[in-house]
């Protein structure tokens, strides 16, 4: 605290150019996955209530778009930013370097190699029976071998910090450094190379999708929250004193909460029932996270017209309690008898993967991003198109799909009405799901051009350099009070 | 903020340094929050919810985890531990059947039907299925002499069981034999047999057919 702020930012300044090449080529990889996949997701969904789009190739039917789609953003949007904004967080927090970036980059190839044929074997028909597993089994390979590069990357940055102290995000980002290839290569394991008896192997795929968000999206949404809440608003994370706390009450109980995908599936009840306990004792570390992240944003709401991070990481924050009510109710045996296998239970990894952990990544890359390119974001307009669709088109989707899978599920419990009217009552909502989908497309688009705009050289030559001040040091004083909290900022 | 509005969408400015941001919350996790005026209730709170979330978690685990069994795929199947032993009450024709064993099967033998020529069956016959007060009596004390069963007629001894058997192996035998190989008659109680056994409490000679035959109709 007793170095000059100047000191400091070229420090900051030596980091953000060793990463630039790694994160800005996982960021862009990320946004062209997220572009594809989103394109394959809005075939998928037209398809459910337009049979005959499309389906004339086997290529395009719904069986192989659908998963194409889902593993297209989860392995190459999803992952992608989360190594880019991962990486880069964790130089930043130990304050050194990311070191030979090149090794990075022969990682980055090959994770989206691996991604992109694991996509083209789910379109070619090779894909296996298991939820985010479908990629054909040679492509695990290739994502584990590049993973372990990545994953070495990011412990090794952290091994080698020249900080005294760790922060929450560090702990959240190195945990999901560990827990993500033990999922993968585990699920791998039991469900591929040596198959589990049958009835397990809906277990072991339940715990790996429920791990994959639970103890990695997750997480690295939360590494997000708490890095950007301190560092734009300038004021340290209230109640931080329990935040320990909620990382290992969240970690622990979220590793057994994967049963409670499986109420009423035939598996032996105790695994629900202890996954559906996991899930109620996650409620303590919700409670604690939202209490930490809530309680710093309040009482400076105001900050959000001046930061468009905040905005998105508020948007997380809400995604991310969203997400946890709904994964409560869906342990409640008595709500999922209702809605089961209707479009709730695609509201819950929804709200995960994409209310929560997408949305804190759109706020990362537009803090990030500036920094690495030394560039401007170009046109305010785009930005604000992008937060603007992704705002609305989640708020209209977390409702619309709420409601319908409600509907639906009180129609297929009622034996009276037929299934065929089920779905003829459910074809607007697949028509309103679209049209949500195509909001938050349009949002993407917007997201791309900007970037293309800042990180292609042809095009960015003519995109205003930016010129960052030196950050003022974070005191323990007592807080400026609300309103004035920015004033001290000045160049 | 002193720069245009539409300037923060083109670039987000900081404002604290990481490393300031790391000793603070050091800092912060060192020590203990700061005490204000007066009694704060959020520890406590916090404490009530941590305990809530165990205490239910568990309660519902002990509930519906059904001793981890991998057999059961059914929340609501029975709690009973398999092999339990659990308590069945039997009926006096189950419970006869032993007391049968033991004292009658030699003569009657073990389907009822007796010895042609020997010893009269049970199996429909009208002793065994009619009045109660007779074949008490002839457990009691015996029977001798010429006796008339399902048309044919029988001359032997049957033994007094009185003083061997108590009053309720007396009410079970003979609802056994009242209950068994088709046999449709209601069951004896034992306190019926402790009135006869009372009533008949100077006899000492074995009962015959016509004296019975005056008893009990």
């Amino acid at each position: 605290m007793t170095s000059p702020d100047h000191s400091d930012r070229t420090e900051q300044m030596e980091i953000d150019t060793s990463a630039k090449w790694p994160v800005l080529f996982f960021f862009g990889s990320a946004l062209l996955w997220l572009l594809l996949g989103g394109a394959l997701q809005l075939i998928a969904a037209l398809k459910l209530h337009l049979p005959g789009f499309l389906s004339t190739c086997e290529w395009s039917t719904y069986g192989r778009v659908a998963p194409a789609a889902q593993n297209a953003l989860v392995y190459g949007w999803g992952m992608n930013a989360a190594f880019g904004f991962g990486l880069w967080l964790m130089a930043r927090l130990s304050a050194t370097t990311l070191r030979h970036g090149g090794w990075l980059f022969v990682a980055l190839k090959f994770w989206n190699i691996g991604v992109t044929l694991g996509v083209l074997g789910i379109l070619g028909g090779y894909s296996t029976s298991f939820e985010l597993l479908e990629m054909p089994r040679f492509v695990t390979l290739i994502l584990l071998a590049s993973y372990a590069l990545i994953g070495a990357w990011s412990v090794t940055t952290f091994s080698i910090r020249n900080t005294e102290n760790v922060f929450a995000s560090q702990w959240y980002l190195f945990g999901a450094a560990f827990w993500f290839p033990w999922l993968y290569a585990l699920a791998q394991v039991m469900l591929l190379k040596a198959p589990v008896r049958g009835a397990l192997q809906p277990v072991v795929n339940a715990w790996y999708v429920h791990g994959l968000y639970g103890l990695w999206f997750m997480p690295v949404a939360l590494a997000a929250a708490y890095y950007f809440l301190p560092k734009i608003l300038g004021k340290p994370i209230v109640n931080y004193y329990l935040a320990p706390l909620a990382f290992w009450w969240l970690v622990v109980t979220t590793a057994f909460a994967g049963g409670s995908r499986l109420i009423g599936a035939p598996v032996p009840v105790w695994i629900p029932t202890l996954g559906a306990v996991g899930n109620y004792m996650l409620v303590v570390p919700i409670v604690i996270i939202a209490l930490n992240l809530f309680g710093t944003v309040s009482g400076r709401y105001r900050a959000l017209g001046g930061s468009l991070t905040l905005r998105f990481i508020l948007v997380s924050m809400v995604g991310f309690v969203l997400a946890s009510v709904l994964n409560l109710a869906l342990s409640m045996r008595g709500f999922v008898q209702i809605v089961q296998f209707t479009l709730f239970t695609e509201l819950r990894d929804w709200l995960i993967f994409y209310a929560c952990f997408s949305t804190a990544m759109f706020g990362a890359a537009y803090f990030i991003l500036p920094r690495l390119t030394e560039r401007e974001w170009r046109s305010p307009l785009l930005v604000k198109a992008h937060i603007g669709a992704t705002v609305l088109g989640g708020l209209l989707l977390t409702a619309g799909l709420a409601y319908a899978g409600w509907h639906q599920g009180h129609l297929l419990n009622n034996s009276a009405v037929e299934f065929v009217d089920v779905t003829k009552a459910m074809l607007p909502w697949f028509a309103f799901r679209t049209a949500g989908l195509v909001l938050l497309f349009t949002g993407h688009v917007a997201f791309f051009i900007n970037f293309v705009f800042l990180a292609c050289p042809i095009n960015s030559k003519n995109t205003a350099v930016a010129v960052f001040r030196d950050p003022p040091n974070m005191s323990l004083g007592p807080q400026p009070p609300v309103g004035h909290s920015l004033k001290g900022v000045g160049p | 903020m002193s720069a245009p509005p539409d300037s923060n969408f083109r670039l987000e400015q900081a404002c604290a340094s990481d490393d300031s941001i790391q000793q603070v919350h050091a800092q912060l996790l060192k020590t203990k929050p700061e005490k204000t005026d007066g009694y704060s209730m959020f520890p406590l709170v916090l404490l009530g919810l941590m305990c809530t979330a165990v205490f239910f978690g568990s309660i519902y685990l002990a509930h519906y985890s059904l001793r981890f069994d991998p057999l059961v795929y059914n929340e609501h199947a029975s709690r009973e531990k398999p092999g339990a032993v659990k308590i069945v009450p039997l009926t006096r024709v189950q419970l006869g059947k032993k007391v049968f064993d033991l004292t009658c099967v030699t003569c009657h033998q073990a389907s009822g039907l007796g010895q042609a020529g020997l010893y009269p069956p049970l199996v429909d016959s009208e002793w065994a299925l009619g009045s109660e007060e007779r074949i008490i009596r002839i457990v009691l004390h015996g029977l001798n002499g010429l006796i008339k069963v399902k048309g044919t007629e029988f001359n032997n001894v049957m033994a007094p069981l009185g003083e061997t058997l108590k009053d309720e192996q007396i009410a079970n035998v003979l609802s056994y034999v009242r209950g068994t190989w088709g046999n449709a008659a209601p069951e004896v109680q034992p306190e019926t047999v402790a009135r006869v056994r009372a009533e008949t409490a100077g006899r000492k000679a074995f009962w015959t057919a016509p004296e019975l035959l005056t008893i009990g109709n």
